[in-house]
Formats: C-alpha cells, structure tokens, sequence
C-alpha cells in the first residue's frame, strides 16, 4: 500500500508495532532512534496515536500543530530536568547493544556474587569484632581483608571461618561485655561498610545485639 | 485480557535515559491527560499548564513506576494529583467531584459527556477537530473488512497480536502487517490535514 510518506515502509512498521508495544528491546531502541532523527517518523507516531485516540473517542481529535506544540513547550522543560537513572550512551547498532546488555548481564552477576560476598563480609567482621583481643582472631581479621575486595573466591574463605568462628563465639560471650567499649575493627571495613549502607545501618558491626545472639543459638542447635 | 502494557518497551527505554522514548509517551498521552485536566479544571487556560506539570513529574518518578499497574493508571493519578495541587493553590473549587471522576475512570476512553475541553479553543481549532475525527470515520468504513477488524480489534478492544491472530485465524505477522497497513490507510486521509504548517517542530 502506497503511504504517501518519505520514510520507508520497514520503519513505518516498526513504529505501527510499536505503537502496540509488540517489539523487541533492539527494536524499540532503533524506533527511538528513528524519531530522534527523522521528521516523518515524528508525524507518522502521532498520526497513529492520533487515530487510536479517535477511533476510541471522538473527542480526543486533534489538531497536530497543538499537540507540536504542547511537546514543544515540555521539551525546553525536559531539558532542564537530570537524565533519568543512569544515563547510557545510545548506540545505534543492534550489535553495540548487544555487547552491552552482556557487560550489563557480567556486571550484574559479578554484582550478586559480590553481594552474597558481602554477607559473609558482614558475619566475618562481627567475628573480627568479637575475637580479635585472642590470638585466633588475627586469622579472621585476615580472611575479611581478603574477602572485602575480591569477592566471590574469597567468600568462600569467610564462609569456612565463620561456622567455627561463631561455635567460639558461645565460649566467648561472657567475655563480650567486658570488651564492649573496646572495639577493633579494620579501617577498610568500615570504609567497605560506609558504602554499603544496608549494612552499615545494621547494629550487627557496632556493638553485639540480636543479630549476634540468634546466629549464636543456630550454631549450637546444630 | 492480558494484552501486556504497550508502554513497556518504551517505559525500559525511559529508564536508559532516553528522553525521546519519554516524548513519545507524552505524544500518546497528552490529548488524554488534557481532556481528564480538562474536566476537573474549569479555567481552561489552566489545562496545558497541569499537563505539563503532570508529565514533568511523571518523568521524575519515572523509576519508582514498577509495572504493577497500566502505565496510564499510574500517569492518570498523577494528573489527578497535580490538578487537585493546582487547584488548592489557586483556591478554587473543583468543578467534578472526585467521586464522579472515579465512577469514569473506567470507561474513561468511551465516555463522550462533557467534553467541554474545547471551550476555550478558537472555532478554526474545534472545526479542524471535527474534521480530523470525521477524516478517520471516513476512513475506517472505507477499509477492508479484514484490516478494519484488525485495527478495530487493538484499538477499542484492546488485544494482543496474539489474541487478535487467534480471532481471526492467521499469523501474528500477519495480524502485524493488517494493523499496519489499516493505519497508514487511514493517515493517507488524515496527512492532509496534520499538515503543520511549522513541519520542523515533529
């Protein structure tokens, strides 16, 4: 069917598909694209918005230059607003895009191991807190300092510690509120800590609590 | 109906930081948000301010918005929202109740009783809407019975590709290509008259 229109057909069906959001995530990204660029796409979007509004209500028609408009007023306003979530440079090839979903995809799981790295992080550094006036703990303040910033292979070093670590902790309990105004904690920890908030925010670190306790009972019920 | 929300593929590119995916929300939203304005708000000067009020904020909170609900649902409260800030600033009075907005809320895209949004436009501006609306009529019934079922099917109905290749019985490709080609037939009768005489602001 002869459209009338410049641009050429493939994209024009791009944008009708997209219209009823029955596209893939490149696809979208390259309509995006085609309306930053090109004038006809522009018109031919809001004509099939247009037409969705019309057929479902007639009162909703309207002219284009007031809706050019209305766009044209927001458009000086967007651009004072800051970029939403993180701003990612706009590749135009389906192949760029590609790439980085999968450094997006990397990065994310390096993130979660990362995570679940810091948890152990998290039990480590109460063992530190708690032992480190006894010769043992001199190990555990290590295997937190390795585990800190290399992530998942070391997690598995606190995880291995922290077990035994927390069997000792029964022992060590009464000891605990003696030492309750002396903490030692490596610095890097804290500097670790401050930017993981989530658990920085906890009072697991600070001086022993509830977290402490209950993990205490799990250990000797095994 | 489980059409999944037609916004998603453009709300995830909203959320990369592209700002013209946002545009294009607003150039499918705003006669919408306009008109919805445009019953809660007497001063129709007004209307356009709140309209884009509504759609800066949208933008803004774009992140939190998870998906839960229609990317309309969440923008109409918005516009709600940002009318009823208006109108307690300007101490006025709402001239709907909010208990009669709320029974319109779902037929909201059928429901052509007080549509006095026009009120203030200039009567050049309210003809070129009739036409326009007349345009796409004329266009509709000029279709083929295969391509207006299709259309017809998506934009009042409300379903899928897949839902539609059910009905009628053939490949979701095929159901893509019909809407498509409905379209363009009814924007050959409209171009005319999108004609905006300022062309470089699409």
């Amino acid at each position: 069917m002869s459209s009338g229109s410049k641009h050429d057909p493939v994209a024009a069906e791009a944008l009708s598909a997209l219209v009823d959001g029955e596209v893939d995530t490149v696809l979208a990204q390259r309509v995006c694209a085609a309306w930053r660029e090109d004038g006809s796409a522009r018109s031919t979007w809001h004509a099939y918005q247009l037409i969705g509004d019309v057929l479902r209500s007639e009162d909703l028609a309207s002219t284009a230059s007031q809706d050019a408009a209305f766009l044209d007023r927001l458009r000086t306003r967007l651009a004072q607003e800051p970029v939403v979530l993180a701003p990612q440079p706009l590749e135009s090839t389906p192949a760029a895009a590609a790439v980085r979903r999968q450094g997006l995809r990397r990065r994310r799981t390096w993130m979660a191991s990362t995570a679940v790295a810091a948890g152990f992080v998290a039990v480590a550094g109460v063992v530190v807190v708690l032992r480190a006036p006894s010769g043992d703990g001199a190990a555990a303040v290590l295997a937190s300092r390795e585990a800190s910033p290399s992530g998942a292979p070391a997690a598995t070093v606190a995880a291995a510690t922290a077990p035994q670590a927390l069997a000792e902790t029964v022992v060590a309990d009464p000891e605990m509120q003696a030492l309750d105004r002396k903490m030692l904690r490596d610095s890097r920890l804290d500097r670790y800590l401050a930017a993981h908030k989530q658990f920085a925010g906890s009072s697991a670190l600070g001086v022993p609590s509830q977290f402490l306790r209950s993990a205490t009972v799990d250990a000797s019920g095994r | 109906m489980n059409a999944p929300d037609a916004d998603a593929p453009l709300i995830e590119r909203v959320k990369q930081g592209d700002v013209r995916a946002f545009e294009m929300l607003v150039v499918k939203y705003q006669r919408r948000i306009e008109r919805l304005i445009g019953r809660m708000v007497r001063d129709v000067d007004l209307v356009p301010d709140i309209a884009q009020e509504t759609f800066i904020r949208a933008y803004r909170a774009i992140p939190q918005f998870r998906g839960e609900s229609a990317f309309y649902t969440w923008l109409y409260r918005i516009a709600v929202n940002t009318a009823k800030k208006a109108l307690v600033e300007l101490k006025r009075d709402p001239v709907v109740t909010e208990a009669a907005l709320a029974s319109r809320d779902d037929d909201d895209e059928t429901s052509r009783v007080e549509n006095e949004l026009s009120d203030g436009e200039t009567p050049d501006a309210v003809l070129a809407s009739k036409e326009i609306a007349a345009a796409v009529n004329a266009a509709i019934e000029g279709l083929s019975d295969e391509l207006r079922q299709a259309i017809t099917l998506r934009e009042i109905e409300g379903l899928s590709y897949e839902e539609i290749a059910e009905l009628m019985n053939c490949p979701i490709g095929t159901v893509r290509s019909r809407i498509f080609r409905a379209r363009e037939a009814i924007a050959l009768r409209l171009r005319p008259l999108l004609d905006t005489r300022e062309g470089e602001r699409w």
